[in-house]
């Protein structure tokens, strides 16, 4: 017969806390101090091999003084054994009845699915969810489209109280950041010029690099970046918040078309203010070039005021300031969309809020791409 | 039953002369608890009578303007955090499982940061705290989005009795929950507190609730705390408390804590 008999130090710094001792010896084994969660290691470790033994084993546990629900779940395994449990406490009674009378099953497995098949199934649900993504955004700018048009050819379905609320919100407060960095975007692109410029003796043509870059693409492209992470993703939190707290179907039940009063009212701030800060970015834009122009060329702002008109003409400015409204009115939609597919959790607002964003800065780039190719075809 | 006819010697929670205020508003007044060990107690109160500071008070999320908590007579901000896991389990009124994680690793979290247990034993010891929640064993590989509110409340139980907690704070645990689901929960405390003799504070508005299954209700109204027997407050001549007892509703919770009292 194996003897068992361990008599284990309190494990840890808490002398607070009891140990599991198994004291005894042969087939009479009694359980002393506390058999819970921190303790349970050491008793299986001490019983495991000894009550795989057989039946006709006692274990003891008149002396045993702390049980919790995993000792009970030790004890129950033990008692299922073929151990015969006595001197049971009447405090430990009730425990061990009501766990043992539990009706345990092991948690199921997860089904595994192989590394590749995982990757073939991420790319097949990619490829389906962009098709339908696609379809969605198309139907969806249609309808914008239409409502605002709607609205415009019906100027009592407009709501100017909320279209300036969003004029302001997404115009007027997003001027300083705006401002900023369509001077540093200048800096940059001075600098870049003269270094590349110089060893050519062009240096001078820095200005004309910068005006044209300016006003053509950058200060349109970054304004619509910047307003797509600003205010596209603000459309869609605030419209997702109300979709969760069910604002929109309450909308909807008292006879208020969502697009009318959430969509349109974006859509024509926006594209009212993006064209109004890309102007503004222009300007800033060109302020930054004149700094430039007087740090690294010693062109005095007057002389670069005067060389302006003739390095640019009014074609480059129109250029860039006409994309400004469509790339607008593709950031308001997308943001309202993405808004209104958020459903019922919290979490699905930031999900949504993600994808809007994520999307509209592609779109802005591939439509930006699109324009660049046509003005060149058209010679403009 | 045996549960709340114990006698209950001594306070597992001792809450002295807590403030609590908010800009000019004082929530509580200068209140104090005390909650026996192996009882269970309800704490009830108007919307907006600071129910939800309270239980975040007692366990010690929020720290009160003056006065103290003392759990197992030590102050409940003193205590580290593995002994606080040790003898408090919280269930939040929306369940806070962890999204990201299922079911039963929610339940194996506390497991894995606070005892040296090997994972199949966690395994083991999750499925048991499931069935102890009255959760079938397949629910345990779910997500808690696949859940429905009643399921979740049971799967929040069981997370909140990983560690068996000492003391079991409940947070409106029969909100939105249909009546049978609720009943189903009631008698899910009632019958942790027989088995496991486990010390359980609810929050709740439910009257049924409060009637069925709480030994010793706590009336929070005005900043200050009322307590005693259901039979005792309804005697109460509190405007507000003799309102909350003899309300419509009120009757019906009566009829039913009758019915299961059987007399």
């Amino acid at each position: 017969m194996t003897s068992v008999s361990v008599s284990s130090q309190p494990a840890s710094e808490d002398p607070s806390r009891q140990a599991a001792v198994v004291s005894g010896d042969g087939d009479q084994l009694a359980l002393v101090g506390a058999l819970d969660i921190g303790t349970l290691a050491e008793a299986r470790n001490s019983l495991e091999k000894w009550s795989k033994h057989g039946p006709s084993r006692s274990l003891d546990l008149a002396k045993l003084e702390n049980l919790d629900t995993p000792g009970a779940l030790f004890l129950c395994g033990l008692h299922d054994k073929g151990v015969e449990l006595t001197g049971i406490r009447a405090e430990h009674r009730a425990l061990l009845d009501l766990i043992c009378q539990l009706d345990l099953k092991p948690l199921p497995r997860v089904e595994f699915v192989p590394r590749w098949r995982q990757i073939v199934i991420r790319l097949g649900k990619g490829a389906h969810d962009a098709r339908h993504e696609t379809i969605d955004l198309i139907i969806f700018v249609g309808r914008a489209a239409s409502w605002t048009v709607n609205a415009l050819i019906h100027p009592s379905y407009l709501r100017p109280a909320a279209i300036s609320r969003h004029v302001s919100e997404t115009g007027i407060q997003a001027l300083p950041i705006i401002g900023l960095m369509a001077v540093m975007m200048a800096v940059v692109l001075g600098y870049q010029g003269v270094a590349q410029l110089r060893p050519y003796g062009g240096e001078d043509f820095t200005i004309n690099l910068v005006a044209v870059s300016v006003l053509r693409e950058m200060a349109v492209l970054i304004t619509a970046i910047m307003v797509a992470g600003r205010s596209g993703s603000s459309f869609t939190a605030e419209i997702g918040v109300m979709q969760t707290r069910e604002e929109v179907d309450a909308l909807k039940v008292m006879g208020i078309e969502p697009m009318q009063v959430l969509v349109v009212p974006r859509v024509i701030a926006l594209v009212i203010a993006l064209p109004l800060l890309t102007f503004f970015a222009d300007i800033m834009g060109l302020v930054g070039g004149a700094a430039i122009s007087e740090f690294l060329l010693d062109v005095s702002p007057t002389q670069y005021l005067t060389r302006l008109p003739h390095v640019v003409d009014g074609s480059d400015f129109f250029v860039g300031l006409f994309k400004a409204p469509i790339f607008a009115f593709f950031i308001a939609t997308i943001g309202c969309m993405h808004g209104l597919r958020v459903s019922g959790s919290a979490e699905s607002v930031g999900r949504e809020t993600t994808r809007a964003v994520v999307k509209s800065i592609f779109l802005v780039l591939v439509l930006d791409a699109f324009f660049s190719i046509l003005f060149e075809k058209l010679g403009v | 039953m045996t549960a709340r006819t114990k006698a209950h010697a001594e306070p597992i929670l001792a809450a002295r002369d807590i403030v609590n205020r908010f800009g000019k508003q004082v929530v509580h007044d200068k209140l104090s608890l005390e909650i026996m060990r192996g009882e269970i107690i309800g704490i009830a109160g108007g919307s907006g009578s600071g129910k939800s500071v309270l239980l975040k008070t007692l366990v010690g999320l929020h720290q009160p303007d003056a006065g103290e908590v003392l759990l197992n007579g030590k102050a409940v901000q003193s205590i580290g955090a593995a002994e606080k896991a040790a003898l408090i389990g919280v269930l939040f009124q929306q369940g806070a499982l962890f999204s990201s994680l299922s079911v039963a690793q929610n339940i194996m979290l506390p497991m894995r940061e606070h005892t040296a247990l090997a994972a199949k034993e966690q395994e083991q010891i999750a499925a048991m705290k499931l069935a102890l929640a009255g959760l079938p064993a397949d629910s345990g590989i779910k997500f808690p989005s696949a859940l429905s509110g009643g399921m979740v409340k049971r799967a929040a139980f069981a997370r909140a009795l990983a560690l068996d907690p000492k003391i079991l704070f409940l947070d409106e645990p029969t909100s939105d929950l249909d009546p049978i689901a609720a009943s189903g929960i009631d008698a899910l405390i009632r019958q942790l507190n027989d088995g496991l003799g486990i010390t359980v504070v609810i929050v709740t508005h439910d009257l049924t609730t409060l009637f069925t299954i709480c030994g010793r209700i706590a009336v929070l109204v005005d900043g200050k705390i009322t307590v005693g027997t259901a039979n005792k407050l309804m005697q109460s001549d509190h405007p507000w408390i003799h309102e909350f007892f003899h309300g419509p509703r009120a009757e019906g919770a009566m009829k039913a804590r009758n019915m299961s009292h059987g007399n």
